[in-house]
């Protein structure tokens, strides 16, 4: 097969098992990575993905030593007999928690670390190339704290170019940044891979990623891969992604409904149009959800000429929001989306009271912020963190939970504890650590903190980043049952398949001001706003526009409501 | 009292302080200087008052100390808890002196003590403030310090940003979800040891956090060849390479030494001990 030409990866019976451990984690793998291959990585939480790409640079088994047995070779070197530095210069790794990763204070600093470590005489030459063909230039004298996540994530792939690499690996880019930015380093990612020949070998989670980057995929389970084909095979196989827990992209599942059986699906949305157009029907009808009509829209918080702005470190005044007015109602679902810096936190911030605006008013149940410390304008907001580790004070879920409740002598706070506990369904883990259990687990113990304090406005920080589809489909779920207790909840997100099948009301933040505040369905429906405040329809929406069907469907499940069914489908192109 | 934003004496406004303090925002004439060239300043200017009991050179030297704080632009944080350390000392050392029988003797002689340690006191400020963790790490590593060292410097001046924001986060959760004491108490002495436990205990979330996050951090070092430096001292040279003593600095240190000396010749002439 010309598949596997030439290798630059080659693992044969492979299996590993950390210290102490109980079992193998890699059990007897064998695989080849051709050199210049765009490489998924796939597969469920568990199913070691990740320890596979650390045999690649040695991490395995010289950092982590346990029993190893079978071979890995990188570029003809056995990594059992090479070291991790020597191996770092082949495969350049990208860590999930790439933060960490980055070690020196400033940019320039932390790309010439490795060449500089190595003894590169041309270390600044790699450096300012690197940072040049990367388009982070302008970043070179800027300090790693100042970055934001997408900067800071173009920052540690460039110290890892730096040392010029044949192979790269990226372990779940998208786990951390917003789609918006994930698909930035995508597109570098492809442009490094097909201008300079870099082998790329990224975990990716998102599938949808995944179909319209990578040249080949692994599916991985349970510690070894259940295949390894080219991308198209292994789109047409969604139903086997879907078992491990890897959703098709709404681009593979929609045009899988009017395919055949031996059919090519579309991987990317201009195709999944193609094939869907002789099929769809140009109108949809929307099942808008109801605002509740028993609350009469009574007001929940109210901001008058708010203005507001922090100090920089060089002592200016940076303006954030502008001039903002804003009445959040009782019964409402109200998503904030922007860039980073769009002011998004900072009126979170306002709405709780931990800050107060420089002029105008924020008045929450009638009571102006200014009146009142956070600590007793918590009674009625509650803010979760983007980060569920900041919001574990304690030493046991259970004591987090109840730290509210208790420490204010609620009546009943034990039946409201327990109460709040099993909803989440965190029970069984109530005694733990939260920073012991899985992103999906934190997760939910920062809404069942939330919930204990029995707010009339909750708002949360980017419920669903950084979790893997199944924990994001849990959180989904249970924000959806929110409306019951909590009488207006905002979320600030830039997670739009979030907003299209939750929010009932959508703020577009744009540079301190409202762009837009209207419900999702409109908002997707106007490119110029999407496009200003750099959102990114959910696929299937996208997919929708180009169809030019009003009112536009957000979801693949709409979507499929505008199309015949399977059956149906098939005859029509037999005829 | 309604709450307002403040600029000065917030949260916030320490946050920042800290760094244009440890990152050498604000510039200043040792911040432009050889880091090797101020250390040698430093060291000048911390080791001299210790060679005398003269209490005019140690006013000349004091008055050397505080224009080289101006020249260096010592933010006011610093400036600060400099000066309410001072006063406060002075404070106590005068009421102890006369708690135990002393009188005005004893405390000129710990005057003489507090003269000393306030002119090492702004030698430091004005070394330490001008030197970014690049400049500071690159210094150590010229004068041989351990590589260990020199790295965990620069490593700390890159997480301060990151673990102040962290533990200005767990405060604010703190703050939401806590329960304030019902009554102020006594000069609002509830209130302040309701503040006190929180920013203590607000600790222990962020060492527990961190320890977790440092894992990476070890791997990502071992991947960029950090250990590889440790025995392949070409990394070094290269990376001191770019160190280079200018004119300028010699003329600082000379001018600084002369002064120094200036201020010796002026305690010959007019020389004030303490009496008695």
């Amino acid at each position: 097969m010309t598949m596997h030409a030439d290798p630059v990866i080659q693992v044969k019976h492979l299996s590993f098992r950390y210290p102490g451990a109980e079992r193998d984690t890699l059990r007897n793998v064998s695989l080849e990575i051709t050199r210049g291959d765009f490489v998924a990585v796939v597969g469920g939480n568990g199913s070691a993905k990740t320890t596979l790409c650390k045999t690649f640079n040695g991490l395995v088994p010289h950092y982590w030593a346990g029993d190893f047995a079978g071979s890995v070779s990188v570029d003809g070197q056995d990594t059992f007999d090479s070291t991790v530095a020597e191996l770092s210069s082949t495969v350049g790794y990208v860590f999930q928690d790439f933060q960490n990763q980055l070690v020196r204070p400033t940019v320039r600093d932390e790309v010439s670390f490795g060449p500089l470590n190595f003894g590169h005489e041309d270390y600044a030459e790699r450096t300012d190339e690197t940072l040049e063909h990367l388009g982070i230039s302008h970043l070179r004298d800027s300090f790693v704290w100042q970055l934001s996540g997408g900067q800071a994530h173009l920052v540690a792939l460039a110290s890892v170019l730096a040392m010029r690499p044949s192979v790269i690996v990226v372990d779940e880019p998208v786990a951390e940044l917003d789609p918006a930015r994930a698909r930035e380093i995508y597109l570098q990612l492809r442009e490094l891979n097909e201008r300079h020949g870099i082998t790329v070998i990224t975990i990716e989670h998102h599938a949808e990623f995944v179909a319209e980057f990578a040249h080949s995929v692994i599916l991985m389970a349970d510690g070894a891969p259940v295949w390894h084909l080219p991308v198209q095979e292994a789109m047409n196989r969604h139903r086997d992604l879907e078992e491990h827990g890897i959703p098709a992209p709404d681009a593979v599942a929609l045009s899988a409904l009017v395919l055949g059986a031996d059919d090519d699906v579309a991987l990317d949305v201009s195709t999944a149009v193609e094939l869907l157009r002789p099929h769809v029907a140009r109108e949809f009808t929307a099942t808008e959800r109801p605002l509740d009509p028993g609350t009469d829209r009574e007001l929940v918080a109210s901001l008058r000429g708010v203005e507001h702005g922090y100090r920089s470190i060089g002592g200016a005044l940076r303006p954030v929001l502008h001039r903002l007015d804003l009445d959040l109602h009782a019964g409402e679902q109200v998503a904030l989306v922007g860039t980073n810096g769009a002011g998004k936190s900072t009126l979170m911030k306002l709405l709780t009271g931990l800050i107060v605006p420089r002029q105008g008013t924020v008045e929450i149940g009638g009571i102006d912020t200014r009146t009142r410390s956070a600590t007793e304008l918590a009674d009625k907001v509650s803010y979760l963190y983007q980060r569920p580790q900041q919001m574990f004070l304690r030493d046991s879920v259970r004591e987090d939970v109840a730290m509210f409740p208790t420490g204010r002598r609620r009546e009943g706070a034990q039946e409201l504890v327990n109460q709040v506990l099993t909803r989440v369904g965190l029970d069984p883990l109530a005694e733990r650590d939260g920073r012991t259990l899985s992103g999906g687990q934190q997760r939910r113990a920062t809404i069942a903190i939330g919930l204990a304090m029995t707010p009339s406005l909750l708002l949360l920080d980017e419920p669903t980043s950084s979790l893997d589809v199944r924990s994001r489909d849990d959180v989904m779920a249970m924000l959806a049952s929110l409306s019951s207790t909590v009488r207006c909840a905002v979320v600030a997100t830039h997670d739009m398949e979030l907003v299209a099948s939750w929010a009932t009301r959508v703020l577009v933040l744009d540079q301190g001001r409202v762009l837009l505040d209207t419900d999702p369905r409109s908002m997707f429906s106007r490119p110029e706003v999407t496009g200003q405040a750099r959102l990114l329809p959910p696929q299937a929406a996208r997919i929708a526009q180009e169809l030019g069907i009003t009112p536009t469907p957000l979801t693949a499940a709409e979507l499929r409501t505008c199309l015949p069914t399977r059956d149906a489908a098939l005859t029509k192109e037999n005829r | 009292m309604a709450r307002k934003t403040r600029d000065v004496l917030s949260v916030e406004w320490v946050r920042l302080e800290l760094l244009r303090t440890a990152y050498a925002t604000r510039g200043g004439l040792l911040a432009r200087m050889d880091p090797r060239m101020v250390l040698l300043w430093y060291v000048l200017l911390a080791a001299a008052p210790w060679l005398t009991h003269n209490v005019t050179v140690l006013i000349g030297l004091f008055v050397l100390g505080a224009a080289s704080v101006v020249a260096s632009r010592v933010g006011p944080l610093v400036l600060g808890l400099f000066v309410f350390g001072l006063t406060t000392d002075i404070i106590a050392l005068f009421a102890a002196s006369f708690f135990f029988g002393g009188d005005w003797n004893t405390l000129a002689a710990l005057a003489v003590l507090n003269l000393k340690i306030g002119v090492m006191s702004m030698a430091s400020m004005a070394a330490f403030i001008s030197l970014d963790p690049e400049k500071l790490s690159d210094a150590l590593l010229a004068l041989r310090a351990p590589e260990l060292l020199a790295f965990g410097v620069s490593y700390g001046y890159r997480m301060l940003p990151i673990l102040v924001d962290e533990y200005i986060t767990v405060l604010e959760g703190m703050r939401l979800r806590s329960a304030a004491p019902a009554s102020r108490g006594l000069l609002g002495w509830r209130t302040v040891l309701h503040w006190s436990v929180m920013s203590v205990t607000a600790f222990y979330p962020i060492m527990l956090n961190t320890a977790k996050n440092v894992r990476t951090t070890v791997e990502a070092l071992e991947t960029r060849g950090f250990t590889y430096a440790a025995h392949n001292p070409k990394g070094r040279t290269l990376r001191l390479a770019h160190l280079k003593v200018r004119g300028f600095d010699v003329a600082v240190v000379l001018t600084t030494l002369a002064l120094v000396v200036l201020a010796f010749a002026i305690g010959v002439e007019y020389p004030l001990y303490r009496i008695g």
